[in-house]
Formats: C-alpha cells, structure tokens, sequence
C-alpha cells in the first residue's frame, strides 16, 4: 500500500429509487461475467446451491460446478486441488461452516499453500439470527486476519460486490469475502471504483466518525441522518477492504472527530473495532473510541436479525443512541 | 406404554410441528417430521430416564446430532411432558427457551449445542467411553441424518467407537434420502451404506423408521449384541405423516400456510 492519505471520497448521496439488491445476485452476475471474460472458474459448493442462489448459473454452466455434499473440509480441499489443476475456484457456503469447519484447510490449503481460492462466505455475522450461534459468524474477519496471505473483503452493496468479484478473479491468490445475505439499498453510483485496500468515505462529518463494515454500513449512515437532523454533524467510513487496508488513509480519516465509533455485525475482538483501535493508537489520534458489536467473550443471542442488532446497539437507533450518551459524558 | 398410545404421541408430535414451524414462519418440517417415529420411539419407550431427571447421572443420553430437526425434538419433549408445552409458543423468538437450534443452557435434556452438522456422533462416542470407564450402566443414542453422514468427522469417531468397542452406544440414521437441495444419491452418493457401516465394525439393523413397532424391535435387537458400536439404518420418509409434504426436496425449510395446516391436521386425523 502506498502511504498517501489521498483515498478518494466516494459520492455521498445515494442513488434515489434503487430498488435493494441481494448481493449473491452480483455473485452470480460476476460469475457469468467472468467466464464470458474467459476466467476458467469453478464454483464450489457444499449442499449450499440453494444459499447461494446458484441455480441459474448451475443451468448454464453444469461443468463448472462441484457439488461435494455436507463436507466443507472437502470443500475447501478440492477448492484448492482445483486450483492446483488449473482452475480458478470459488466457494460459496454459509460463512459459520466455511470458517470453523474448515478452518484448517483455509489455513494450509488456500492461505499458507497460497492457492488461487475465492472464498466466499454466506450470510456471515447473526444474519442466521434464530438458528443460534452454529449459524452465526462472529469471528471470520477476526480469524482471517490470523491467517497470512489472503484479502479480506466485505462489501456494503451490490454494486461495490460486483466490482470485488471483478477484482478477485483479476487477483492471483486467496481471496475472502463476506458476503451478506440481506437486500440492501445501493449506496454507490454506479460508476464507482472499488478501490483495494481504500477505506470508503460516504459522508463527511465534523463531531464524530463512525466506521462501519458490510450491511451495517447502512445502520450507520441511517445513523448519521438521524444525527444530522439533532444537528449532530456525523462523519461515514465504510472499510470494505479490511486486508489490506490502507491505515495512514484510515487515520487521516478519523483525524477530523474527537470520537469514534465502530460498528460491526462481528464480535467486537478482533474484527473492525480492533483494527481502528489499532491505527488510533499508533497514530496517537488520542480520540475517544465506541466499539459496537457483540463484546468480547460473548456468544450473540439467538431470534430475530433485527431483535439481535437491537439488543447490541448495533441499529441506527443504537448507535445514535451511543452518539449521544458519549457526547453528553464528553460535555 | 403400548404400541397404539404411541403411535397416538406420534401424532400429536406432528400436528405441533406443523403448528409450531407455521406460527415462527419458520423451521426445517421435512427433517421434522421424518425423525417423529424415532424420538417418540425414543423418548416414551426406549430411554431410560430416572426421575425423568435431566440431571440424574444415570439417565441415557440422547444426542440430536441433525439439530435442525429441533422442533421435533422440542415436540416430542412437551408430549413426553418433559419440557413446558408452553415453550413451544416462543419458539425461535429473542433468546427463548426453544431457539432454532438445540442450546444445552437453555433445554433440558439437550446434551450438546448442535446444529453445525457431524458433531453428534464424536461427542456420543465420548459420552459412552466416559461410561465404559467408569461402569456407568448410561447408554447414548445419537440421532444422524442421512445427508450429514457426508461429513467426515462421523466416519472418525465410527473408527474410534468401533476400537473402543462401544456397545452402549447407538446411531440412528435418520435414511430419508433427501438433504438439503436433493437426493443424497444425487449430490454425492452413500450407498452401499449398510456396507459401509458393517466394515466400519458396527453391528447393523434395518428398520422402517416411520413404523413404531418396527422400530422398537430394532432397538430390541441392538441389545443382543455386545461388543460392537450399534447402528439403525431407519428408512424414513422426508415429511412422513403429511402427503403433500412427504418425499419434497423443498420441504426442507418450507413451513405450511394456514390453508395447508388445516389439510394437514385433516389427514392427521383421518
Ligand atoms: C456443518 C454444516 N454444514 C451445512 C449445514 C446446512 N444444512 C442444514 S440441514 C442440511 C441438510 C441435512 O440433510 P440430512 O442430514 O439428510 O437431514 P434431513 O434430511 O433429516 O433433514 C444442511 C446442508 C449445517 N447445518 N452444518
Ligand atoms: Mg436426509
């Protein structure tokens, strides 16, 4: 990464009356995108074609799908055998059994073999909210930032997930991303550029910052209308490419606001709120830091998505809510 | 209790997963309704359940290893009377005592927090050479589906229970055909999974998993055979008990409207 702490501002008004979008349809879209462009893929699953809305891209292009059944150590495996071979694979699975289950594979196979494996990871963070921590992946922005060599991706729309497809399958080597499973409203134009490494700034804003990953971008820029209307001037940094991160862009980022908030469907260690903690300490920004997520040594709650973000402040309503007590302790 | 009073459980187990799946909007009613014979079978003629104390050393453990088939098992819990019928109205609301998966913490008579496929079967071999050890008269049954068996971890521990000799401790399979998506046979075949079983040193039986006294005999001849890890081979239908649902791919995680709740209970009833 270059040190310049130049990273563009991306436009911060969205684009009105875009219908919200599932992001696994700009998977599928990229995967028909990259082998019209010739990529050699094979696309990997585990009993998931259903979660990964698969279908019409397994209609055309039989050939090009695995199936290996409930085995995702075997997944990942053949992923990799696949690569070795000459393929460009992807795999698509509920994020909990891709990370966990497979935890060994992706470390040796794919990261420290530095295979040319796309990973892809469903519904990750408490999408699977009733179904209990099994389904619930807290931790995979955490234990991937443990393994070597791979990109550790999240998009916040379908149409930053298109451009992050377009750049993995252009990447030689492992690739993650997190992928969530909920219809979001479009936050960029069209014509932007996924930048890799490049935090995204979505709004400007004075009093504080907040600093979010994937679907929750969106709770917080709700968030910060919800303070722009209490005259609360609320700055929004979107951070879609977790690895590797451009970290003096980062900081100069949040230079600007005497506090800082993380927001992230993700325990609190070791995820984003980790990393900011990080980049302020050894820029010595010496701000105050809110980290919202599920707290550290905690599993998250089971029920409802949204009765689970609640619960952790991790709505808008939460994180205005924080906003404000911080700023009348501050006060 | 006789053949009749079960087979009597067995339906209302059914009319309350059909009501249960329908009134959360959500649930898994095929692996649901597949497994009913089985946990009843199980839970009010099979287990030995001293106290009908959840915490009694003793007690037989059973082991849900195919946890997205949970509402089955809290349905027969509230039959069998062992859990608060009531529960079930919570069901899969905000940290409730019946959430989507079984939650040891939250349930009595759930051993382990399944729910991530291939887990039941390590643990109940753990749970029986605990016993082995330490001659404790408990037996383990562990409930595993079909498609689950695609797992790897279940074909390790079958080594390990087969080497240990665990003879307290019994797989049901729970052999519906169907997983996720499709047939097992389609996605990456098992069979011949009879054969597999056998020549991992297990003792094996046939039975018709939707038929209670078929099952029961089952159970009733894993007891003649010492020595070696058991294994039911239980032939089930995906949705048993509901034609419309029965033998569906999509019924995995549909969940009836009201229209199909109502023809439901109907053929229930006849
Ligand atoms: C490790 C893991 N991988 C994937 C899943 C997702 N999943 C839930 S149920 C299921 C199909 C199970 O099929 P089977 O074992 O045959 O059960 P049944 O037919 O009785 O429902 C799958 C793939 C999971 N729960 N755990
Ligand atoms: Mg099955």
């Amino acid at each position: 990464m270059t040190a310049a702490p130049t990273a563009p501002t991306n436009a911060t008004t969205a684009p009105t009356e875009t219908p919200a979008q599932d992001l696994r349809q700009s998977m599928i879209d990229a995967f028909f995108q990259a082998v019209d462009d010739g990529v050699n893929l094979a696309v990997v699953v585990s009993d998931s074609t259903s979660t990964a809305k698969l279908a019409p891209f397994q209609a055309a292009h039989p050939e090009r799908v695995v199936n290996v059944g409930i085995a995702e150590q075997s997944l990942v495996g053949v992923a990799a055998g696949l690569s070795l071979g000459g393929y460009v694979p992807v795999t698509a699975n509920a994020a909990p059994f891709l990370v966990a289950r497979a935890n060994e594979q992706v470390k040796n196979d794919v990261c420290y073999s530095n295979t040319n494996v796309k990973l892809v990871g469903l519904n990750a963070g408490v999408a699977y909210g009733p179904l209990g921590s099994t389904h619930h992946a807290i931790d995979d922005l955490s234990i991937m930032q443990g393994f070597g060599t791979i990109q550790i991706l999240a998009p916040s729309d379908a149409v930053e997930a298109r451009r992050m497809f377009a750049h993995a399958f252009a990447h030689e080597g492992p690739v993650y991303i997190r992928l969530d499973n909920a219809k979001l409203p479009v936050l960029h134009e069209d014509g932007y550029r996924f930048t890799l490494g490049e935090p995204d700034r979505l709004r400007e804003g004075a009093a504080v910052t907040l600093v979010a990953v994937g679907s929750v971008v969106h709770e917080a820029v709700a968030a910060a209308d919800a303070l722009a209307a209490k005259g609360v001037d609320a700055g929004v940094v979107s951070v879609p490419s977790i690895r590797p991160l451009n970290r003096p862009a980062l900081a100069h980022m949040l230079r600007a606001a005497p506090l800082v908030v993380t927001v992230e469907e993700h325990s609190v260690h070791g995820g984003l709120g980790s990393l900011v903690a990080e980049i302020m300490a050894e820029n010595a920004l010496g701000s105050r830091l809110i980290r919202i997520g599920i707290p550290d040594g905690q599993f998250a709650k089971t029920g409802p998505r949204a009765a689970i973000r609640a619960y952790y402040g991790l709505d808008s309503a939460g994180i205005l809510r924080e906003v404000q007590n911080a700023r009348a302790t501050v006060a | 209790m006789d053949i009749a009073s079960l087979q009597n459980a067995a339906r209302t187990v059914r009319k309350t997963i059909l009501r249960t799946n329908a009134r959360a909007g959500q649930g898994h009613t095929g692996g649901d309704l597949s497994e009913t014979d089985i946990l009843v079978t199980l839970f009010l003629h099979v287990l030995n359940l001293p106290g009908r104390d959840p915490q009694n050393p003793d007690r037989d453990r059973f082991i849900l290893s195919k946890g997205h088939g949970v509402c089955g098992l809290y349905s027969t819990l509230a039959t069998a009377g062992l859990i608060d019928a009531a529960w079930l109205d919570d069901y899969l609301t905000f940290d409730s005592h019946t959430p989507g998966h079984p939650v040891r913490q939250k349930t009595p008579f759930v051993e382990l927090n399944t729910g991530a496929l291939g887990h039941g079967l390590p643990v109940a071999t753990g749970l029986a050479l605990a016993a082995k050890r330490q001659n404790r008269s408990y037996r383990v049954y562990v409930l595993v589906g079909d498609g689950e068996l695609q797992e790897g971890s279940n074909w390790e521990s079958a080594m390990t229970a087969a080497h240990y000799d665990l003879d307290n401790l019994t797989v049901i399979v729970d052999r519906n055909t169907l997983q996720l998506a499709d047939r097992t046979e389609s996605i990456v075949g098992l069979e011949p999974l009879a054969d597999k079983w056998r020549a991992f040193g297990f003792d094996l039986h046939e039975a018709r998993g939707n038929d209670i006294p078929d099952l029961i005999r089952a159970f009733e001849a894993t007891r003649t055979v010492a020595g070696k890890p058991h294994v039911i081979l239980a032939h089930t239908r995906k949705g048993a008990g509901v034609s419309f649902i029965e033998d569906r791919a999509e019924w995995h995680h549909r969940i009836p409207t009201t229209e199909e709740l109502e023809r439901a209970y109907a053929e229930l009833e006849s």
